[in-house]
């Protein structure tokens, strides 16, 4: 008695130290392999000790064996078949997935069964005896510490001492799995929102679709999985692979053709678009797929898929596709595809919706502008016009052209005040309505004052500048014109020895006042002049030492305004280059009296 | 492994080209704490770089290489290593900051294994670098135990 209580009394001495030891270790290390390492040594120190295992379940099926033997440093690790049947777990206790280890002592002589395999691997190392530690370590997880002894220790409060033992190092071991399990998911979320974060900028970087999808499939991989593939709803409602990439270049091909003409592939991505979730297969359910296990594509066995759907305002984009060669546990979780497919989704309405409205304010500008000048034997007419920026607004500026019934030649230039679909609306309104007019024969004047009338009904709060002129052949070559202008800048005539005036006219702009007080003036244009007609745009542009692109423009139109297509164009670029600030819309107008006797 | 032409592979070795000290020692510490058996090697330039591999006698399973480096780019460096029929088995990663589509279409054409792009928080970084390499020591490791596939030769293509 004294023996063994001075042998178990010599035992606790060092056990604290040990125990200590293992639980600094427990906060340290990076894996459960490594926390084991240090808890078989720590049994295998204890006198009597021939052999200790650790086997991991999930549920009733066996995750792996290790053995470790007083005989062999080393722990032998198995993985593979084993069934749990019948072998009890502790339950959990409630509001926790774990629960306090349970400990059954085994006579190994009488057989081994409802412990196996460790009891085998146990008696292998000479064991008859074994105390057996059970313990929860998540929902359907759990593990078994088991040591094994050359003999039922004769002495109870020996027994007693290894079964608290035992216990005290499975709770360094539940606690060490916790840690550790904590410290992946806290690193595998940094991963996600590092992730996430990164491809929101890709997808911040265009505003093409194909290449916004190329680049976040490009991050993808292999960041989140081996392949990725994203299909598109096309104009013709089928879904159609947008973009595709994989981590090796020699399978990258290989995954664009399957993504394109695979039926089950194909079957695969219609299914997420319906089911409206994230679809993951692996393993068996990949039996039938192009990628399975058991087939031959290229580079290594698939081992999972994950198709998310992409939805952006209650619809239906498209899908985002995942191939893992990767182990089938390594499949990204529901919160980083989910919240990928989300982010990717706005991105492409984004896109599909800015490049839907660009393409709408190309259309609209175009029909706010005519087609085409019109021919008039006595004049050339020339005609530009400079969006101020890539702004999504249709501007309101706008000129017309128009030869009235008696052959006159009726020239139009006009600026709504703002940009947008009330502005752009008011031109269009303005424009034609004087084009309308001037095609009957109505004089400048009287044409800009119906226009006023109508601007006033309409209510509209934006006001408008117009200059219409009437250009008459005098029969020699010349022209008479008559000119009149409603709040909008004067025009300058140059002359054909390069002499630049003012055709001075005034009047108050449209749209606000029922008297717009028009003051029209008649010029004669001879053979060789033109009548350079402008918006705002171009006398406004500032250069970075805030001179007004106005003081240069006698120069400006002496220098440019030449018989050659590219005339008024020529003067937009100059003011172009002129120009360090301001950034509105211009318009330029150029008749040229051709001289010819009409 | 043994190359058909004779020449030792040693896939334990990775060649790291990176000409920014960062990413370099990003790389290092990357691959310490996820390939501790691999020995990673670092030069700073791309000149020299093909004479001085095919003077060894075992070459390195990897080759980790950036595209924007003084001297050759990555990209000159690409088509001269996929040059030498000798090199074939070496493993060539493009490792970037772009993820132009133009890009890694140039260095798939020109031969590249893969094309990772180089995130910039470390814990990414050291993912899509893990990624990278598992995929290529799977895929070596099968193909070293299967009866070798000859390489098509982008130069035959």
């Amino acid at each position: 008695m004294t023996t063994a209580n001075s042998r178990i009394d010599g035992i606790d001495a060092s056990w604290p130290a040990r125990l200590h030891s293992l639980w600094l270790a427990a906060q340290d290390v990076e894996n459960v392999e490594e926390m084991a390492r240090h808890v078989y040594a720590a049994m295998l120190a204890e006198d009597d000790v021939l052999a200790v295992t650790g086997s991991r379940w999930e549920g009733d099926r066996l995750r792996y064996l290790r053995v470790a033997t007083t005989a062999r440093s080393t722990t032998t690790t198995t993985t593979g078949a084993g069934t749990a049947a019948g072998r009890p777990v502790p339950p959990p206790e409630p509001g926790r997935a774990a629960a306090r280890p349970l400990v059954h002592h085994h006579d190994l002589d009488a057989g081994t069964e409802g412990f196996a395999p460790e009891g085998r691997a146990l008696a292998e190392a000479g064991a008859h005896f074994a105390l057996e530690s059970r313990f929860r370590l998540g929902e359907n997880d759990w593990a078994s510490y088991s040591v094994g002894l050359a003999e039922r220790p004769r002495d109870a409060a020996v027994l007693t001492a290894m079964t608290a033992r035992l216990v005290q190092l499975s709770e360094v071991l539940v606690a060490s799995n916790r840690r550790i399990v904590e410290a992946r998911e806290h690193e595998r979320r940094l991963i996600e929102d590092a992730f996430l974060a990164e491809a929101s900028l890709q997808m911040d970087a265009s505003l093409d679709v194909q290449e916004t999808l190329s680049r976040v499939a490009r991050l993808a991989v292999p960041a989140v999985a081996e392949g990725c593939a994203v299909h598109l709803f096309a104009d013709l409602g089928g879904l159609a692979p947008v973009a595709s990439a994989h981590v090796a270049a020699d399978v990258q091909p290989w995954l664009a053709d399957l993504a394109r003409d695979d039926p089950w592939f194909a079957d695969l991505v219609d299914r997420a678009v319906r089911s409206g979730e994230c679809v993951v297969l692996s393993g068996e359910e990949l039996d039938g797929a192009p990628f399975g296990p058991h087939t031959d594509g290229p580079g290594q066995p698939v081992n999972a898929v994950s198709v998310s759907p992409l939805r952006a305002r209650g619809k239906a984009l498209g899908t985002l596709t995942f191939i893992y060669h990767r182990g089938e546990d390594a499949v990204a979780g529901t919160r980083l595809l989910d919240n990928l497919a989300r982010r990717a989704a706005l991105a492409i309405d984004t896109t599909t919706a800015y490049e839907q409205r660009r393409r709408h304010v190309e259309q609209l500008q175009r029909h706010l502008l005519p087609n085409a000048l019109p021919v008039w034997p006595s004049a050339d007419l020339y005609a530009a016009y400079e969006v101020a920026d890539d702004s999504l607004e249709v501007g309101g500026d706008f000129y017309d052209a128009v030869v009235d019934r008696d052959g006159r030649l009726a020239v139009v230039i006009g600026d709504v005040c703002g940009r947008g679909a009330e502005a752009a609306a008011l031109t269009g309104l303005a424009r034609h309505t004087l084009r309308t007019l001037l095609e009957d024969g109505v004089l400048p004047e009287l044409a800009l004052q119906r226009l006023n009338t109508i601007l006033l009904d309409q209510g509209t709060t934006r006001f408008v500048t117009a200059l219409v002129a009437v250009l008459t052949p005098d029969g020699g070559g010349a022209c008479l014109a008559r000119v009149a202008a409603a709040g909008h800048p004067s025009p300058l005539v140059r002359r054909k020895d390069g002499l630049v005036e003012e055709v001075r006219v005034t009047g108050l702009f449209l749209g606000v006042l029922p008297d717009t007080d028009l003051q029209p003036t008649s010029l004669r244009l001879e053979a060789g002049d033109s009548l350079v007609m402008f918006t705002d745009g171009l006398t406004e542009a500032r250069s970075a030492s805030g001179v007004f692109f106005e003081d240069h423009l006698p120069e400006a139109v002496r220098d440019c305004v030449v018989e050659e297509p590219e005339t008024a164009a020529g003067l937009v670029a100059r003011m172009s280059a002129f120009r360090a600030t301001g950034s509105d819309d211009t318009a330029v107008l150029v008749a040229h009296v051709k001289g010819t006797a009409g | 492994m043994t190359t058909e032409r004779g020449r030792r592979i040693d896939l334990g070795s990775v060649l790291v080209v990176e000409d920014n000290l960062e990413d370099a020692e990003a790389i290092e510490r990357a691959l310490r704490h996820t390939h501790p058996e691999l020995r990673p090697e670092f030069t700073t330039r791309g000149d020299g770089l093909l004479e001085m591999l095919l003077a060894r006698e075992a070459l390195p399973g990897l080759v980790l290489l950036d595209l924007n480096m003084p001297g050759p780019d990555g990209h000159e460096v690409l088509a001269e290593l996929r040059s030498r029929p000798e090199l074939d088995d070496v493993t060539v990663v493009v490792f970037t900051s772009s993820t132009s589509p133009a890009e890694v279409d140039a260095c798939y054409a020109a031969g590249a294994d893969s094309y990772v792009y180089k995130p910039v928080n470390f814990t990414l970084f050291r993912t899509v670098l893990k990624g990278a390499i598992d995929y290529w020591q799977a895929s070596r490791g099968a193909a070293s135990h299967a009866p070798p596939v000859p390489r098509q030769q982008s130069s035959e293509a």
